[in-house]
């Protein structure tokens, strides 16, 4: 079991970065909370030693992927009614970037998590592959496909 | 568009009450795993501390308590030394009035065998049987005979008082003691009853040990038929020791 300075040095790192996969997947601050407790809890239990922080880094934005699916598997079944997230947002996030997070969060899931990685994080093909378990081509036809529907979505003038 | 994007979602933080509720959670959670833990570290503890104690009950039983050898001392007096596997007396019982008058006054448990039969012998009840006729008999059974013998041939008392060493199966204890007779003496009835001397077990249970060691000298010797009703009477009361009430304090060496 990692000790208590251990997580709430891992909080303060990635809580941001769990927040913004959470804003790719799921609708509400309650459901992201849920997934931020259950990653970290497997953070505390995870006993392995993480080779670097990139590998640790990595380790979480896994964790976080496969928490939010889970949840979402749950709340379809459970029939829980979506709100929309990005209006609890509207308060701390600019008017014009919350049109640019819309257009990113209306994309199919599959693009959105490369979109994410590639953009935000600074991923590349072949790091998001083997983080996501897929082929490096694969992300490559993903991230081509997720930036021509994000030009079409942004008015198609714009270079990636 | 890549920083349109990185700065869109730069704007996306896990607020101050998100990052408290993980907090309170997870402490909430060490809690009760360090509970479980203590909880599941001490089940097996207990147990190991259950199994240990169970095997140092057994062992204990094994190496000090459990009978291994049985040491007939018989003169009229019949006393049975009950050993472990160590040689030391783990009890030692009478088998007539006369070895019950003995052994209140001598406690055995303890000792090795070689000293508890020295002061067996030695006390002053068993020194008031130790007459002119008396037999002073050893009858050993053990899986460990030959050396309980060895060391009984060898002793003070076996050669001051110029006493017998047998053995006996182990078998014989338990028939030994159903027919209430020490082993010693059930071993003189068993051959007496092969030399067809037609005696009971409770007729020997009254004769003393010097007579019935005499009678069976006698068939040894080639005496035939039985011994009827007179003689036996005879042999109940020859020493003069059980049920005969008089003892002489004299030693015949």
């Amino acid at each position: 079991m990692r000790s208590e300075q251990e997580v709430e040095q891992a909080i303060e790192l990635y809580s941001d970065m769990i927040r913004r996969i959470c804003l790719l997947h799921l609708n509400n601050h309650e459901d992201t909370e849920d997934v931020l407790q259950e990653v970290f809890l497997k953070y505390v239990l995870h006993s392995s030693v993480f080779e670097s922080k990139e590998h640790e880094k990595a380790w979480l934005i896994r964790v976080t992927l496969n928490a939010c699916k889970d949840l979402k598997r749950k709340l379809f079944r459970h029939s829980t009614v979506p709100l929309d997230v990005l209006s609890e947002e509207a308060a701390s996030v600019m008017p014009e970037q919350i049109g640019i997070l819309e257009i990113v969060l209306s994309l199919p899931a599959k693009y959105k998590d490369v979109i994410y990685l590639h953009y935000y994080e600074g991923y590349t093909a072949r790091e998001i592959g083997m983080m996501l378990h897929k082929k490096e081509n694969t992300i490559y036809s993903l991230l081509s496909r997720g930036r021509e529907l994000l030009k079409q979505k942004l008015g198609g003038g714009r270079n990636a | 568009m890549h920083e349109e994007i990185w700065e869109a979602f730069e704007q996306i933080h896990a607020t101050e009450q998100m990052k408290q509720s993980v907090s309170k959670y997870l402490l909430q959670n060490r809690r009760k795993t360090a509970k479980r833990t203590h909880a599941f570290l001490l089940r097996p503890l207990v147990s190991a501390c259950v199994i240990l104690m169970v095997c140092i009950g057994v062992g204990n039983w094994y190496f000090f308590e459990m009978p291994v050898s049985y040491v007939s001392v018989d003169v009229n007096p019949s006393i049975e030394i009950i050993l472990n596997r160590r040689n030391r007396v783990t009890s030692a019982e009478s088998r007539n009035k006369d070895g019950e008058r003995v052994l209140k006054n001598v406690h055995l448990e303890g000792m090795d065998y070689l000293e508890a039969v020295e002061l067996l012998v030695e006390c002053e009840a068993m020194q008031d049987y130790l007459t002119k006729d008396a037999e002073l008999t050893f009858t050993v059974a053990s899986a460990n005979a030959e050396e309980i013998l060895a060391g009984l041939q060898n002793s003070e008392v076996t050669v001051h008082y110029q006493g017998m060493c047998r053995s006996a199966d182990l078998d014989t204890v338990t028939s030994a003691h159903q027919c209430g007779m020490s082993l010693g003496k059930y071993q003189i009835y068993q051959l007496l009853s092969e030399y067809g001397a037609g005696l009971t077990a409770d007729d020997c249970k009254n004769i003393p040990m010097c007579h019935l060691r005499l009678l069976l000298a006698q068939y040894e010797d080639g005496k035939k038929g039985t011994v009827n009703y007179d003689e036996i009477k005879k042999l109940e009361v020859g020493c003069g020791h059980e049920g005969g009430g008089h003892h002489h304090s004299q030693n015949h060496h």
